[in-house]
């Protein structure tokens, strides 16, 4: 589905990425980890638009993407959500999901219908799948942090995404939070069909979600592979897992 | 916090525009005609104010430079009539598309930047835009300005000029309204609120940033050549940084994130305006303060105040 070809980036001096290719397959659940500063964030930014490689080329669905704008690599159908929390604060849970579904549906640019109950079976449909169907009214920037993370992956979920990347899905949770978080990352999988690659820290998250594991260090894969193959692995043990125990 | 999305509004604003529109059209029987001109500037004032404000208060887009697309609308009006046989009617459609198309070129390069670069550059240009007027004497008359346009004699009463800007600034705010309560309006809410997350949701922020800009340029230019008409004679100052201020400050008064909030600002600033001048001649210096403590004491604008504090006692009923 989504193929990245030896991508590099850096910023001034420092290489951030260097040489990085990935495959990820249609219908994958799959995480990528690794210290921080081991350029996960950047390689999402390189996906979604947010910055343009050097060098390498990035294919969505067989079509390159590399250098596209981010509202345009959207509409082609990659989602994602945000290291730290990325909503409308001032707008309240419903206005935040619609305003992402009329985009999708492609009727934003519509200057004269009322938009109050435009696309309202999908938006109210995605507010229940996140969990948030009876706190519509409520003004996002005073959710709770767990639900603001819900809201976020709600309008990413808006633009109908085919393959969906969450950053930090459970970040600044509580366990409580990140449970049920993790819950949803299965759900969400399961019922949707999405495709979906999330960065995190939680190693209890990862291992409890992930099919497929990638570990990120200096810029670059170390390792990748099932859960157990990368737990056995001696460099991710050395570079990575140790430094979390 | 408060809420700023307009849901709860439009219920309220329709009714308040049926009772305002009455109430405005019934107001010359009861006051003289210079009370009648001073409405009819304050009408005009709401409009302009109205069209900053779809940029400012739903955009989230200062502009210090909203005069220039203003005075595009008077001039070009006040061009038509003096230099043509054209109708005053299409003159004074005229001046909004030509400030609508100037908008398009200005936006153009304006909207490629953000936050104070955006609005500096918006004042440049309606800097060059004052400068092209004030200087072209062969064409706009320089600093004499346009005296003496001719229009239509059913307009040399006031009263009916009134009346004709009553029925087009109701028209506009009401397409106003429709556009911040649509799609449109909703997304220009999101980038107001998250520039970034809305490119995200697959929104062309700049497309919607320019055409944002022109809308209000298009509005702005309507008030200019109302303006124009009632006023009989445009002068370069329709452009100057005094007049974009003037704008601000009416946006900011009456509040820059409810739809008739700058309505309300313009009606207050007149009265101000007005009354003030009775016993000082230091307006500005008066004006100066007002802004100091909007700013400081009032930042939501009289109507933010008013609908936070009705949100604070309703909360408290049901709570």
């Amino acid at each position: 589905m989504l193929r990245v070809e030896n991508i590099k980036k850096s910023f001034g001096k420092l290489l951030v990425l260097n040489d990085v290719s990935l495959q990820i397959k249609k219908g994958e659940l799959s995480s990528i980890i690794g210290p921080n500063g081991a350029g996960k964030t950047t390689l999402f930014n390189l996906m979604t638009g947010h910055l343009t490689p050097e060098e390498g080329r990035i294919f969505f669905k067989e079509k390159e993407i590399t250098g596209h704008s981010p509202h345009d690599i959207c509409r082609k159908g990659i989602g994602r959500s945000f290291q730290i929390t990325n909503i409308f604060p001032r707008m309240n849970a419903y206005d935040n999901v619609q305003v992402a579904v009329m985009s999708w549906k492609r009727k934003s640019r519509n200057i004269f219908s009322p938009a109050a109950k435009m696309v309202r079976e999908e938006t109210e449909e995605i507010l229940d799948s996140v969990g948030l169907g009876d706190k519509k009214e409520v003004t996002a920037g005073l959710l709770a942090h767990g639900d603001q993370r819900r809201l976020e992956v709600g309008i990413a979920l808006g633009s109908h995404p085919e393959l969906l990347l969450l950053d930090e899905p459970t970040a600044g949770m509580s366990p409580e939070e990140s449970l049920r978080m993790v819950e949803f990352i299965h759900i969400l999988a399961s019922e949707r069909g999405l495709t979906l690659v999330f960065i995190e820290h939680d190693m209890s998250v990862v291992f409890e979600v992930s099919e497929k594991i990638r570990v990120m260090h200096s810029g670059t894969f170390i390792a990748e592979g099932s859960p157990e193959e990368v737990r056995a692995n001696d460099e991710v043990q050395r570079v990575y897992l140790a430094e979390e125990t | 916090m408060m809420e700023l999305t307009l849901k709860r509004e439009s219920s309220r604003i329709i009714a308040g525009l049926i009772v305002s529109f009455g109430l405005f059209a019934i107001l010359p029987l009861f006051i003289g005609e210079g009370y009648v001109s001073l409405v009819n500037e304050m009408l005009i004032l709401a409009l302009a104010a109205c069209a900053l404000n779809l940029m400012l208060g739903f955009t989230g887009m200062v502009s210090f430079g909203p005069a220039g697309l203003y005075a595009v609308g008077a001039y070009t009006t006040a061009l038509i009539l003096i230099y043509t046989k054209i109708p005053f009617g299409i003159a004074l459609i005229a001046g909004p598309v030509m400030a609508g198309l100037v908008s398009i070129v200005v936006g153009w390069f304006c909207v490629r930047l953000t936050q104070v670069y955006f609005a500096l550059l918006t004042l440049a240009f309606s800097q060059i835009i004052h400068t092209i007027i004030f200087q072209w004497y062969g064409f706009t008359r320089g600093d004499d300005g346009i005296v003496e346009i001719p229009v239509p004699a059913f307009f040399h009463s006031i009263t009916n000029y009134y009346y004709f800007s009553l029925v087009v600034v109701t028209i506009c705010l009401c397409l106003l309204w429709r556009i911040v309560n649509s799609p449109f309006g909703k997304t220009l809410q999101a980038i107001r609120e998250n520039p970034h997350r809305t490119e995200f949701v697959g929104i062309h922020v700049r497309r919607y940033r320019l055409s944002v800009f022109v809308l209000s340029g298009f509005f702005l230019g309507m008030a200019g050549s109302l303006y124009c008409g009632f006023n009989k004679n445009v002068f370069p100052n329709y452009a100057d940084m005094m007049k974009s201020t003037e704008m601000l400050v009416v946006c900011l008064l009456g509040g820059i994130h409810t739809f008739l909030g700058p309505v309300v600002g313009s009606v207050v600033y007149m009265v101000l305006d007005k009354v003030i001048t009775l016993y000082t001649e230091y307006w500005p210096l008066v004006l100066g303060l007002v802004i100091v403590g909007l700013v400081i004491f009032l930042s939501g604008g009289i109507v933010g105040f008013i609908s936070e504090k009705i949100a604070v006692a309703r909360q408290r009923d049901t709570g």
